[in-house]
């Protein structure tokens, strides 16, 4: 072969693949996204891929946040009572809709790196457990990991760099990776509008349904400020007291967000209503009133770094 | 000669790596073999291997020279140049071990305009900040060495150089542990980590540059038992690591401390052959202890996925240090040869013949104390005037001892600052014209760099990059807004969204305008008109300077809704409104504080 033709050979061959890369989404693009039932196979595959439970110990009853910047009225946590939960598995796929957790191929699911927010351990709903002293967040080199004041550990996805120290620095594993582009393998369905989907490379977890805590608070600030407005313009020095609906609670005379009434997609689709979702520091919460009469557990490693999820066994 | 036979060996080992490299990089953390419970994987062994070599590198000569044991020249450039190549080659790693390799700039601990400050807790940030002031420092010295045979006043610079780098070296392998040693993962975890990074790093690096110095033809004795003396000590910290934790890798094991006894056989050590085979079971065995380390749960499985990605990336570890040091060693050949010339040290010999050695001693000491002593202070002040001013940001509010936490990368900023200003000057005056053109521009680019760092990029949605459906924004039951009301009202989401900077009424919220930004315009009947409907709505839309944009979170209609409720406000105190463009109303700010406090 000599150089001349040897050069035409390399021109049409780089030409070759320069077309065959420039059709539009590529080899793995897929026009449909995945249906319900692909993921109701999925949470199924993972139930039968269980992987071994925790040691656990007993805990006090979750109170302010010791990190700071702490709420003094909020922190938000849940609550699993074992005696109630049988481990169907339905909070996994409440949550993977609400949260629109994406599936995974199988060469990951083999490894059991499933992308679930929920995962049953030894047949216990397991999830991250919002450490007010979060190991993952003391590691997260860029802040992405971070906390929230009233009581979530939550992520920004646009500042991950995607190290997985978080991840490693989880005693309890709770924290899912996204090692593949969901939404171009197709393996990504947005059921909640208000949720993002996640971009490849970014670690991911529970959120506690922060949507949920942000809508309400939204629609609180929305309506106490009409109220406030009508307050003021009806000469009223301020709506003190007056206008406290179920919605809201009183603390040094203003009307604050509680966060009442709210619960989060695994709450809500528990059918034994063994997830008790609340505030801690709202004495008059169903997760404040149940927890008091019962024993409080948390996995062994996390115990001490006082968690805002707490399992309930037996009665005090 | 042999050194362009490793040249080629190390581009052949290249190639395929390369591709390893680019498959890579292309598909992601999911491309190699990663431990299932700790993410982490083969780029994270491969970084501590690498810079665990690249340790040895400056250890040798700038603590050498530092304690005055007397080194050829040939084998301390070709330590040096070992280090640097070998630094090239670790940080590579980390950088395609992230998810996002596009954020790693956000691990720099420098503010930006949104106040977003690295998290200065994570030994990654120590880590970052460590390993580049090393690289520097260490090219520094090098460089140095390399023009201290031609510029006499370089000759000085070498000895406080050496003096700043050796409790460098040992800072920054321990700082490296701590990316193990303070997190939860059990086989990660032990006070004695750090003398058991160190131990291996300098263990690794000494096995690496004797089987380059056999390819040199050369022999040093001392290195040789330093490094036996390391083997022994290695083999110390997996037995107390067995006996605490009950890992045992047995290939770590065989490969690190049993085969290199074969040391003692004189026939073995007497065989270039042999000393090679010595060197590189030391170097195989360290990285099995790395790797073990870095995937520390399932060690049978995690050694089952070891595919032919994580060979690709050590072969391309393997052959760019390979290429770069032999490519280094033949473009540097006129330095390296005339191995008879002994830097430094002969003329200290030469002094201490001539005169009484402790009269010698003294003054030496006092030369090094004094070249050393104005950069080293001036290091110390701008190392605590940089922690004085980043534990004032906000981001050091939200945990307890921040102070604490600044102290792993306090010597290596001191150790930056005094380098730079003991070399500047001399080496600026070396300099030839066309690199100090370079050193300008590079400069001007770093300062680029540091102001785009500061302005960050838009938080707003990258626009087209979804390729899934996206929510019907006109759909009144799919609002962006988050609102679940039914029928929200622009004045609802006005409270909702906009009243915590621009106040419910709109006469700003004056206390946390202050506080954050600076003042915005104020939004009076005659400047709304001007502007206009269809610019409001963009503005609230696509932001613009201090405003952020709230494309993502609420419809245009609703946008359109928010300008009419504003001109609805502004309509009832214009005249106020007219007043306060001249700055002076006791008015509108006895508005605005009384619609705070009830709120």
């Amino acid at each position: 072969m000599d150089r001349r033709e040897f050069l035409k050979l390399c021109m049409t061959m780089a030409a070759g693949f320069t077309l065959f890369g420039c059709r539009s989404g590529g080899l793995t693009d897929k026009l449909s996204g995945p249906a319900l039932k692909d993921f109701e196979d999925e949470v199924r595959r993972a139930m039968a891929q269980m992987k071994p439970g925790f040691r656990l110990v007993k805990v006090p009853m979750p109170g302010e946040m010791k990190s700071s910047p702490a709420d003094r009225e909020n922190r938000f946590g849940m609550a699993i009572d074992l005696d109630a939960c049988d481990g169907c598995g339905k909070c996994i796929l409440a949550c993977n809709q609400e949260n629109n957790v994406p599936l995974v191929s199988e060469s990951l699911a083999k490894q059991g790196r499933f992308m679930h927010w929920i995962e049953l351990r030894d047949g216990i709903p397991t999830m991250c457990f919002h450490c007010s002293d979060a190991p993952c967040e003391k590691v997260c080199p860029t802040g992405a990991a971070n906390h929230t004041p009233d009581g979530l550990s939550a992520m920004m996805y646009k500042r991950c760099a995607g190290s997985r120290f978080c991840g490693a620095n989880c005693p309890v594993q709770a924290r899912k990776f996204n090692y593949e582009d969901a939404r171009s393998l197709g393996h990504a369905k947005q059921f909640n509008p208000q949720v993002p989907l996640r971009d490849k490379g970014v670690m991911e977890k529970c959120s506690l349904c922060i949507q949920r805590l942000q809508n309400d608070r939204m629609n609180f600030k929305a309506n106490a400020g009409l109220a406030a407005i009508a307050g003021a313009k009806s000469g009223l020095a301020g709506i003190t007291g007056a206008k406290s609906g179920p919605a809201v609670g009183t603390m040094s005379g203003k009307i604050s967000w509680r966060g009442k009434g709210l619960q989060t997609a695994c709450a809500m689709a528990c059918p034994k209503h063994a997830i008790i979702f609340g505030n801690w520091l709202d004495e008059s919460s169903d997760l404040v009133k149940e927890a008091k009469v019962r024993n409080l557990y948390a996995p062994e490693g996390i115990a001490k770094l006082d968690p805002s999820v707490v399992y309930m066994r037996g009665r005090r | 000669m042999i050194f362009r036979i490793l040249l080629y060996i190390g581009l052949g080992l290249l190639l395929p790596g390369c591709a390893a490299l680019g498959y890579s990089l292309w598909e992601g953390p999911a491309a190699w073999s990663t431990d299932v419970r700790t993410f982490w994987g083969t780029p994270v062994s491969l970084f501590v291997f690498w810079i665990g070599i690249a340790h040895a590198g400056t250890l040798i000569s700038a603590i050498f020279l530092a304690l005055d044991i007397h080194l050829d020249r040939r084998t301390s450039m070709l330590a040096e140049l070992t280090t640097l190549c070998a630094l090239v080659v670790a940080a590579i790693f980390p950088l395609m071990h992230l998810g996002v390799l596009e954020n790693f700039y956000m691990v720099i601990p420098f503010l930006d305009a949104r106040e977003n400050f690295a998290n200065l807790r994570s030994p990654l940030v120590w880590d970052f900040c460590c390993i580049a002031i090393y690289g520097i420092l260490s090219a520094l010295f090098f460089v140095i060495h390399l023009g201290s045979h031609k510029f006499e006043q370089l000759k000085t610079l070498r000895k406080p150089m050496a003096w700043l780098l050796f409790p460098l070296v040992l800072w920054v392998h321990t700082i490296v542990s701590l990316d193990f040693a303070v997190t939860f993962v059990p086989e990660w975890r032990g006070a004695f980590f750090p003398l058991y990074f160190i131990a291996g790093a300098i263990y690794s690096g000494l096995a690496m540059v004797i089987a380059l110095l056999a390819a040199e033809g050369r022999r040093i004795r001392l290195l040789e038992k330093i490094m036996m003396a390391f083997s022994w000590l290695m083999f110390l910290f997996w037995v107390w690591n067995f006996a605490l934790k009950g890992d045992w890798s047995v290939s770590a094991f065989i490969f690190g401390a049993l085969l290199p006894q074969l040391w003692w056989v004189s026939s073995i050590r007497e065989n270039t052959i042999g000393r090679i085979a010595i060197a590189f079971s030391a170097i195989l065995g360290m990285w099995l202890e790395r790797f073990f380390l870095a995937a520390p749960s399932e060690v049978a499985e995690t050694a089952s996925n070891f595919g032919w990605i994580d060979f690709g990336l050590l072969l391309f570890g393997l052959g760019l240090f390979l290429s770069l040091v032999a490519f280094g060693r033949i473009r540097l050949r006129k330095h390296f040869d005339g191995d008879d010339i002994l830097i430094g040290e002969v003329e200290v010999a030469l002094e201490s013949e001539s005169a009484s050695a402790p009269a010698n001693a003294a003054p030496d000491k006092t030369t090094t104390l004094s070249i050393l002593r104005f950069p080293l202070l001036l290091g110390i002040l701008v190392t605590i005037l940089y922690i004085v001013w980043a534990t004032s940001q906000s981001f050091f509010d939200t945990f307890d001892l921040p102070v604490v936490s600044l102290i792993p990368i306090v010597y290596p900023l001191i150790a930056l600052v005094a380098g730079i200003a003991l070399c500047a000057r001399n080496l600026w005056e070396i300099a030839p014209r066309k690199l100090k053109l370079f050193f300008v521009i590079g400069v001007g680019m770093i300062g680029f760099a540091a102001g785009a760092y500061f302005a960050g990029g838009s938080s707003a949605e990258p626009v087209g990059e979804i390729s899934g459906p996206k929510p019907n924004t006109s759909d009144p039951a799919l609002s962006t807004s988050g609102l679940a009301l039914s029928n929200t009202t622009p004045e609802a989401l006005w409270n909702a969204r906009c009243a915590a900077c621009h106040g419910v009424d709109g006469s700003f919220n004056e206390k946390f305008v202050r506080e954050f930004y600076p003042l915005p315009q104020k939004l009076s009947a005659g400047r709304l008109d001007s502007l206009g409907e269809d610019s409001l709505v963009n503005v609230i839309l696509n932001g613009r300077i201090n405003m952020n944009p709230y494309g993502g979170r609420i419809s245009r209609e609703e946008a359109v809704g928010l300008v009419r409720h504003m001109r609805a406000l502004a309509g009832e105190d214009s005249i106020a409104g007219a007043n306060s463009l001249v700055g002076t109303d006791s008015l509108v700010v006895e508005k605005s504080s009384a619609g705070e406090d009830s709120l």
